[in-house]
């Protein structure tokens, strides 16, 4: 995928990503604090801080206990206070803990005090399944996107993890950073220059005309890789990246849905009230009645056994089998 | 005889290695056992070492190269003068160790 400012470029492995986005902001904002487990000189759980540490001192980069209300509350209120402040909570599992001081003071600080108190906090976290089971495994943003005034992106390679926290490092309010276990293996190329993904735009990553796929973060590799099986079978599977779940990029996702004629959604959280289930709604309130999918994991918990585990989670056969269904229906149903 | 020394693997959850530091230029002659050159992973170093005594005759992933497992990184010989040939085909693997950490 293109580093997109046009100007040189630079391979980095998908932390690196990370950690350059937030050395380029912690050196120009001084007041930008890091808190979290393992953030200091242990380099964070995915070595996504190394070397922040040594750079930038224990002030800045600041380990805390296992308490991620506490980490919030405290990130929120540094926040209010003047701060600049990015939150790393390991596992989304634990975001829960996390919500009350995120959901009902930081997305609500600046609507409460007709906008003298802002507070520019970045929640960073990481979601997915990787062996880890029940409680290390979830992916949970759906539950955050209907938070008024709180901010929802979620990267899918080195260059929009870059792209993505420089600008949430520079919002107002509260934005949550969501990457993917499944993304730290991964390397791609990232702008040389400083760069900037806008927030609330989506990015299609292929072109079709049979079926828009609509994804976000890892499973964007998991669409791309359906997209190639479906194009070896004549079906024009266009991908769109959402980037930015809050807002949601409607108009750019309509577009493609309305030269495709049909909509299938995926995602690795559970589709009740899903990103899918918000991204259709979205596209019918524009379009009217399409031909739509969702396609996510099984109604269960996920299984820290690997058999079980990939029994649960959405893969790109049941992305090709659900395009196949939905292209299939229409033709019996023809053009009602 | 020429030998062609292959990124090692596989390695739990890597997918690509970056080629950080080699430990001899062309022309070194590697002991048993010796460092030969670091990889880094997304989360590890990975130390690879001669396998077998062998002289550096040729660096094909140079440092900050990326490089997939089993792809070479250069090729050694037993003796100096040897003749290095244009393809790898043909080319026996040089023994190694290595140690993720």
């Amino acid at each position: 995928m293109s580093a997109e400012s046009g100007g040189g470029k630079v391979r980095l492995f998908f932390r690196e990503a990370i950690a350059r986005a937030l050395a380029e902001e912690m050196e120009r904002d001084e007041r930008l604090l890091v808190l979290g487990q393992d953030v200091g000189a242990f380099g964070g759980a995915y070595k996504e801080f190394a070397g922040l540490h040594e750079t930038f001192g224990p002030d800045r980069m600041r380990d805390t206990p296992v308490a991620e209300a506490a980490m919030v509350g405290l990130g929120a209120g540094a926040a209010a206070m003047g701060h600049r402040t990015l939150v790393s909570i390991t596992y989304m599992d634990f975001m829960t803990l996390g919500l009350d001081p995120l959901v009902n003071y930081a997305a609500k600080a600046r609507f409460k005090t007709a906008g003298r108190i802002t507070v520019p906090l970045v929640v960073k976290t990481t979601a997915g399944a990787k062996g880890q089971g029940v409680a290390h495994s979830q992916c949970l943003e759906s539950w955050l996107m209907g938070v008024p005034g709180l901010k929802v992106v979620a990267p899918s390679d080195p260059a929009s993890a870059y792209g993505l926290l420089k600008s949430a490092l520079r919002e107002e309010g509260p934005v949550v950073f969501i990457d993917h276990k499944r993304l730290f293996p991964k390397s791609g190329d990232v702008s040389s220059d400083e760069w900037f993904a806008p927030i609330g735009k989506a990015r299609r990553l292929r072109e079709g005309d049979d079926v828009t796929v609509v994804t976000h973060g890892y499973m964007v590799h998991v669409a791309m890789e359906a997209a190639q099986e479906l194009s070896e079978a004549g079906i024009g599977a266009e991908v769109i990246d959402l980037r930015s779940l809050a807002p949601l990029d409607a108009e750019t996702i309509a577009a493609s849905v309305a030269k495709t004629g049909a909509l299938a959604t995926l995602e690795e959280g559970q589709v009740t009230c899903g990103v899918g289930s918000e991204v259709a709604f979205r596209v019918m309130e524009r379009l009217g009645p399409v031909r739509a999918a969702r396609v996510g994991p099984l109604p269960a918990p996920v299984s820290s056994n690997p058999v079980l585990e990939a029994a649960c989670l959405p893969d790109a056969d049941r992305l090709v089998a659900a395009v196949h269904q939905l292209l299939g229906q229409a033709k019996t149903k023809g053009t009602a | 005889m020429i030998y062609k020394l292959l990124v090692p693997g596989p390695i739990d959850d890597v997918e690509q290695v970056r080629v950080l530091e080699w430990h001899g230029e062309e022309g070194h002659a590697f002991a048993q056992g010796e460092l030969v050159v670091e990889l880094e992973t997304h989360k590890a170093l990975v130390e690879v070492r001669a396998g077998q005594a062998g002289i550096l005759r040729s660096v094909i992933s140079r440092e900050g190269d990326w490089v997939d497992i089993g792809s070479p990184l250069g090729l050694l010989s037993d003796k100096a003068d040897e003749p290095v040939p244009e393809s790898l085909e043909e080319l026996a693997e040089m023994a190694l160790s290595f140690e993720v950490s």
